[in-house]
């Protein structure tokens, strides 16, 4: 009994003690996102002030007093959590990110703003969407992902220029692309290459440090940045520090590529039908057929079939080889942040001898000298290597090796490379691959600073200045063999070319913001000052005979030199007030006064005004029934005047250019001036809503966009009697218009989690006023894209090809005259020309689709462009009835023969120019497709396993880039305009453009 | 509040860095100047007759295109005396005569013919600025090319001049003052007749003849304009004139025809046989002629390839015949005339021309102005190592057939065809495809113009 009481006695003291103690209770916190442990984490005993912040490894230990039951968790961009307690003395908690709240501070020009206070249009990318993704540029990564941005990478090879339009295409002779703005500063986005082909600039970023990238689409959101704003403008972030314990990050990336597609061609055999056909149709005799094989076939005998050449084979590498590897390192006190990282990306290109390799090192700092005074740095060290092809229209062109003959050997018997000089119709380009060199190096140095002031609280004053550094080598050199050294008394060629601009942005500017109750103002002012020079030195040299001696301190006969300086500057000032009333009523104004050396004495200065309000209906009381199914609701609109001064530096100048005859000095009139030169000017109104539902799990928007540009900045034709051309004038007009749509939609929640985002864009582009001229077509005979008023830019214009007469196999044009009726001449149906195609897409868009469970992640993301057609331009020696002696296409097999043969393919003759001519629609066709553009299977090892190993993240994951594609298109691929023609006019050519890159790559992402 | 002081003068400094450089004046071109400096001297004016000779002399004129033209559109497909290889279309269409207005050569002879001339406007409006002393040659050298472009363009776009219907055929635009770069008015003038465009070129010819000096250097001088006029009065069928012109550059003895044919092609320097040559050096200019009729084992294109129909054309033993090459790579026989792309100078005007025309017009009109036609044919025969002629023996046909031998690929075959009523192939002279077209781009851009017949 005793034993009994005792026992009772001490249970209920014992009792007593656990009710009375507080326990102590310990635990991480981890991202649930990557698994990361995450320090200064308030972690509080529910319902009183007893709380720990967790320690650098994200540990923390708390006394919990008695009678808490529950633990809160809080941190900034997570969801706040609560958990029970229950008996645990361990609690491990993985916080959700709070994506939401992430995803409401956007990035605006000169500041940011809270995405549901946005009265703009602005599409906003994160970084993370588009991480190791295996491509050369951004816009490469960005593509499909955003409504309103169109962007095409015209050919397969590596580090060429792509084309970006945000809502269409406002200018027919000044660029259209937009604006590019890293870290505030804007960048060189101009290609600086020596060849036909251009280059891109950007492709100098890498893409992995950046935090986002957001479009400004509309004038409200873009008119901030004035006279350069009507293409829309790129904002790129980078990676900031984070206050805490250093994290690293390596990711290796590691791949192969092949082309998308290949075309079929005539194998040997069908070759040799083929022609033997076109030469008896033309005339020739036995004997002069066997002759016209006997050359092609160099050193083998035709007759026995002993050759049989895929030329594609030649040029397109297998599995050309892609590797990356990025270290970043992230971390930092409250008063110093630090974001630093390393990339080395090394891609080969399918074809053969494309090669694009890139190193880049950036250090991004922030540091607070005091709580008012904090200054910054951003630098970034890039060396980018380009081992370049050719342009497409050059013989020297890989893709062109398509032309030669099936019957034609590689190799002749003594192992040298076949080549015109032995017989071939064309120039080999393997003999330039083997025998020349073009290789582009640049440096580039992306660096800006900050410094930044709270005079008073809501009040911060800002400095800035920044430099974009470009250096780049092209270095190029053309052995003895080569068609260049032939033409050299076979001699090598030397070629270098050095381009450096230094392009640097300084600005100062005030920002006050306040609430008072229900009134919040934001103003921003200042004024910036930007200045873009760029010098050029080039000499070329011959004479080398000795190919290994390949710089031009070998070549004895320097044959051209030049060097020049160029450049502009923009001064501007700008502001901007935006006011909130009750959190539900917003209305904003932007306004900036731009001045350029680019334009004349009288119109050097231009203001460019916007004006936007939007109204937040969800927030209203009458709403509040509806909430729970309709939680977000906003409707918005903007109309403002941004302007285009992408034109070249002096157009406004009545200028005379240097000249040599015979080597002696002279001068020509070079253009004609315009002092009144000024800007293209774009209105634009968006009206817009934004909409949640369900808790925001389905969110979207649907955008009306219509941009009117007048005065443009158009290189008018005018009589060439006047001694020239072209004249700059301000003048014509285009409107683009369309919708966007975008959707996101949380499918699925639990452990199993299904998200999809869509984004759709329906565009329209039209000519409206070219200056009173009806047309503007430099296409000539072989290029169909012409600026026409009432079309699309770019529509083709030529003659419709109405098949094969089948009595004679002679190619039928139609006349076009309302007659039905149809001709053989071309040129009587060219003098009816009409619009045979458009080569803009008339819908666009991307859909992702993301899946979790567990540790595996998949990500599918489709991409489409429809509505637009493709001109092979090529089609003209490929398929053109045996026209000249290139290989052709396997269509031609079903040509006409004989008598009673229905076909499309007209009697092949050779030099016979039956249905040759460029500007027939038989060489048009739908370019729309449809793409998987990447699938990213992933695998986080799950975070118990990698603490024993002290790591903090552990991702496996395998990407395929352009797997597969659906197309009508014949041809190579479907994404193509032709690098040597591309402008705003010539659209959609094909011309010996190399194929997209399908790459599968496997990477690992290690963090701890 | 001293605390803050010290931050905004940090600030100050710092924003200082943005307002040092905020100006816009030393941002200028370098590669040009504007144009009133580029008028304002004697030596910017002479810079700009050097000017005036790289544009006549460029790709488009007589860098190469004028004569690849005149060749192939007096080439016949069907004939078959050469054929056009190429891939470029526009050459092509000019060969199978089955030009587009939109052809891209028709459109490049057009604008850069109108450039040219110009440039030559510019100089003859700004004469005050130059050197009395010097005046005169400057006057002279721009007129001589003036009224060789629109030579080489009332041929090239319109009808063959005719007495009694050249004034109501359409020639081109008649532009004799320059555009003023800086006060741009765009004109948009009509076609003049040919008689019209004739009338000028004869007035700019005759004047530069009279202003220029005897000699100067490779640029045009007194015999290089009388050369150019024996030429126009030839086109015109006005035999005496012809005649009395070649007879003015033959006569002083400047110049000397070169003891072998060979010798006369593929200089770097003039030769004493050159009256006028388009320049070339690595440096400057490019040889076009080369380009498209030289083989593709001298760095041509290989374009123009010579058939067996015109081979035969030559008797045995014809040093000009023996100039063919056949290139081992292609086994195409092209002309010798044209075998360096980089530096060899195109010929324009030789003296051999001359003896062809004075020889040509002597016999036409029965005189022996200068000396007997049968010894200036003779003089061009024994040189191709071929046997001289009786007189008796010399016939209008042989002293044509002897021109187009001599001459070959050197830019005359069609206006020769044209003037003495010849044909291509099944083509009649007077046929309209062989004119160009009015450029689509032009007619686009002056509605003032009519296009020509058969387009």
């Amino acid at each position: 009994m005793k034993k009994l009481l005792l026992t009772g006695i001490f249970s209920v003291f014992l009792l007593g003690y656990l009710f009375a103690q507080s326990r102590t209770i310990s635990g991480t916190v981890t991202s649930s996102e990557d698994k990361a442990t995450l320090p200064g984490v308030n972690v509080v005993a529910k319902g009183t002030n007893v709380g720990v912040v967790t320690d650098i490894e994200g540990k923390y230990k708390l006394s919990v007093p008695a009678g808490v039951t529950k633990l809160v968790f809080t941190f900034v961009g997570f969801v706040t959590q609560e958990v029970e307690i229950g008996n645990r003395e361990m609690i491990d908690l993985a916080l959700e990110a709070d994506t939401k709240q992430l995803s409401e501070v956007v990035v605006v020009g000169y500041g940011t703003q809270k995405k549901a206070d946005i009265t703009g249009n602005i599409a906003s990318v994160s970084g993370k969407e588009v991480q190791n993704l295996p491509v050369t540029s951004f816009e490469g990564a960005l593509q499909g992902r955003a409504a309103g941005v169109f962007i095409e990478q015209g050919n397969g090879k590596l580090g060429q220029a792509m084309k970006m339009r945000i809502r269409g295409a406002s200018s027919v002779s000044a660029s259209n692309q937009p604006l590019f703005v890293i870290d505030g500063i804007p960048v060189t986005s101009q290609s600086q290459s020596g060849s036909g082909a251009d280059t891109n600039p950007l492709a100098d970023l890498n893409f992995n440090d950046v935090e986002s990238f957001e479009v400004l689409k509309d004038a409200a959101s873009a008119a901030i940045y004035g006279a350069r704003a009507a293409n829309g403008v790129v904002l790129i972030t980078t990676k900031k520090g984070k206050a805490g314990k250093t994290k690293v990050s390596i990711n290796a990336l590691s791949g192969v590529s092949n082309p998308t597609r290949r075309r079929e061609f005539l194998n040997a055999e069908q070759y040799l039908s083929f022609y033997t056909e076109a030469l008896t149709n033309a005339g020739f005799d036995q004997a002069e057929i066997d002759d016209f094989f006997g050359f092609y076939a160099v050193d083998t005998d035709f007759k026995k079939r002993e050759v049989e050449t895929n030329w594609q084979n030649e040029i397109f590498k297998k599995n050309a080889g892609f590797n990356q590897l990025d270290v970043s390192l992230n971390g930092g006190t409250d008063k110093t942040k630090f974001y630093l990282s390393t990339s080395s990306l090394d891609q080969n290109g399918i074809l053969v001898g494309n090669r694009f390799q890139r190193q880049s090192i950036r250090l991004n700092l922030d540091h607070s000298i005091t709580d008012k005074l904090k200054i910054g740095l951003n630098m970034n060290f890039v060396r980018s290597y380009n081992r370049r092809l050719a342009p497409d229209n050059e013989f020297s062109s890989p893709m062109q090796i398509v032309a030669l003959p099936p019957i034609t050997p590689v190799r002749k018997k003594t192992g040298q490379l076949v080549d015109e000089t032995d017989g071939l119709p064309y120039y080999n380009p393997l003999v330039e691959l083997e025998n020349a060199y073009y290789k582009t190096t640049s440096f580039r140095t992306f660096t800006n600073s900050y410094l930044s002031y709270e005079i008073t609280k809501g009040l911060t004053a800002r400095g800035e200045f920044g430099f974009d550094m470009l250096n780049q080598n092209e270095d190029r050199f053309q052995g003895t063999v080569t068609q260049a050294g032939r033409g050299a008394g076979g001699t090598g060629v030397g070629t270098s070319r050095i381009v450096q601009v230094l392009n640097y942005t300084t600005k100062a500017y005030l920002n006050y913001n306040k609430t008072l109750s229900k009134h919040a103002i934001d103003i921003t002012g200042g004024m910036e000052f930007q200045r873009s020079q760029t010098d050029r030195t080039e000499s070329q040299g011959q004479g080398i005979t000795v190919d290994q001696l390949q710089k031009l301190v070998s070549a004895p006969k320097i044959t051209s030199g030049s060097s020049e300086l160029t450049g502009f500057a923009f001064l501007s000032y700008f502001a901007r007030a935006n006011y909130k009333f009750n959190n539900r009523y917003l209305v904003s104004a932007t306004v900036r006064y731009d001045g350029s050396t680019r334009f004349g004495e009288t119109n050097r200065f231009g203001t460019f005004p916007s004006i936007s309000a939007g109204w937040i209906i969800s927030e209203e009381g009458f709403m509040k029934s509806i909430k729970p199914t309709l939680s977000f609701l906003k409707i918005k609109g903007s109309y403002g005047l941004t302007g285009n001064a992408e034109i070249g530096n002096f157009s406004q100048l009545p200028l005379y250019n240097g000249v040599g005859y015979a080597e002696i000095g002279g001068i020509r009139p070079n253009q004609l001036g315009n002092p009144n030169l000024k800007w293209e000017k774009t209105t634009q109104v968006d009206l817009g809503l934004e909409f949640g539902l369900f808790e925001d799990r389905i969110s979207g928007d649907v955008t009306y966009f219509q941009k009117d540009t007048r005065d443009l900045l158009l290189n008018i034709p005018i009589a060439g009697t006047n001694g020239f051309a072209t004249q700059f004038k301000n003048i014509g007009a285009m409107k683009n218009w369309g919708w966007e749509i975008g959707i996101n939609s949380n499918n699925l929640v639990g452990e199993l989690k299904w998200n999809t985002s869509l984004n759709m864009t329906f565009p329209q582009n039209q000519v409206t006023d070219l200056g009173g001229l009806p047309i503007i077509d430099t296409g000539g005979s072989r290029y169909m894209n012409v600026a026409q008023v009432g079309q699309p830019i770019g529509a083709f214009l030529g003659v419709e090809y109405r098949g094969v007469d089948p009595k004679n196999g002679d190619a039928l044009y139609d006349l076009n005259d309302g007659s039905g009726a149809t001709t053989t001449s071309f040129n009587t149906a060219f003098r009816n020309a009409k619009i045979l195609g458009n080569p803009n897409p008339t819908f666009y868009g991307g859909i992702t689709n993301n899946f979790s469970y567990k540790g595996f992640d998949l990500s599918i993301f489709f991409q489409w462009v429809s509505g637009n057609q493709i001109h092979n331009a090529a089609g003209l020696f490929m398929s053109s009835s045996g026209y000249y002696e290139d290989n052709q296409t396997t269509d031609q097999l079903r040509r006409w023969q004989k008598e009673g043969d229905i076909t499309d393919i007209p009697k092949a003759t050779y030099f016979g120019g039956n249905g040759f001519a460029g500007r027939i629609s038989r060489h048009l066709s739908d370019g729309s497709y449809l793409r998987l553009k990447t699938l990213t299977l992933g695998y986080n090892v799950p975070s118990n396993f990698l603490k024993k190993i002290s790591l903090e993240t552990v991702r496996f994951y395998v990407t395929g880039q352009n797997l597969l594609t659906f197309t009508k298109y014949t041809g190579w691929d479907p994404e193509v305009n032709t690098d040597f023609l591309a402008t705003n006019i010539f659209q959609g050519v094909d011309f010996y453009a190399a194929p997209q890159s399908k790459t599968v790559t496997i990477g690992l992402n290690i963090g701890f | 509040m001293i605390k803050n002081i010290k931050y905004i003068v940090f600030m100050l400094v710092f924003c200082s860095l943005l307002a040092c450089e905020s100006q816009f004046e030393d941002i200028k071109p370098t590669a040009g100047i504007e144009e009133k400096i580029a008028l304002s001297s004697d030596k910017n004016i002479k810079s700009l007759l050097v000017g005036a000779y790289d544009a006549f002399t460029g790709s488009r004129l007589l860098g190469g295109y004028y004569q690849l033209h005149a060749e192939l559109l007096a080439g016949d497909p069907v004939a078959r005396d050469i054929r056009w290889r190429g891939t470029f279309a526009d050459p092509g269409e000019v060969f199978t005569k089955t030009m587009l207005v939109t052809n891209g050569d028709a459109s490049a002879a057009w604008l850069n013919s109108y450039n040219a001339i110009n440039v030559v406007n510019t100089i003859l409006a700004n004469l005050s600025t130059v050197n009395e002393q010097e005046r005169a040659t400057v006057e002279g050298e721009a007129l001589f090319i003036r009224g060789s472009i629109y030579f080489e363009l009332v041929r090239l776009f319109g009808k063959q001049y005719n007495v009694n219907t050249s004034q109501n055929d359409l020639g081109v635009p008649l532009v004799t003052t320059p555009a003023s770069l800086a006060n741009f008015v765009e004109a948009k003038p009509n076609r003049a007749s040919v008689a019209a465009i004739y009338t000028q070129i004869l007035a700019d010819l005759t004047k530069a003849e009279e202003l220029l000096p005897t000699s100067n250097g490779f640029y045009a001088n007194k015999f290089v304009a009388a050369a150019m006029l024996s030429r126009v009065y030839l086109q015109r069928s006005e035999f005496a004139a012809a005649r009395d012109a070649a007879n003015r550059v033959i006569r002083p003895g400047s110049y000397t025809l070169l003891v072998d044919y060979a010798f006369c092609f593929n200089n770097i320097k003039n030769t004493v046989e050159d009256i006028f040559a388009a320049q070339i050096t690595v440096q400057d200019g490019v040889n076009n002629m080369s380009t498209f009729f030289g083989g593709r084992n001298i760095g041509g294109r290989g374009d123009v390839q010579v058939l067996a129909p015109h081979l035969n054309l030559y008797e045995t033993g014809d040093a000009r015949r023996a100039f063919f090459y056949t290139d081992p790579g292609t086994g195409r026989i092209h002309t010798g005339k044209w075998k360096d792309v980089v530096a060899a100078n195109i010929n324009i005007i030789r003296l051999a021309e001359m003896y062809l025309t004075r020889a040509e017009c002597n016999f036409r009109l029965n005189t022996s102005v200068g000396a007997p036609p049968v010894e200036d044919i003779n003089r061009i025969r024994t040189r191709a190592g071929l046997r001289a002629l009786a007189t008796a023996d010399l016939t209008l046909d042989r002293i044509l057939r002897e021109r187009q031998l001599e001459l070959a690929f050197e830019g005359q075959r069609i206006h020769d065809i044209k003037r003495t009523g010849g044909r291509v192939g099944s083509r009649n002279f007077s046929d309209p495809k062989l004119i160009f077209p009015i450029p689509d781009r032009e007619i686009k851009s002056n509605a003032n113009l009519t296009q020509n017949e058969g387009y």
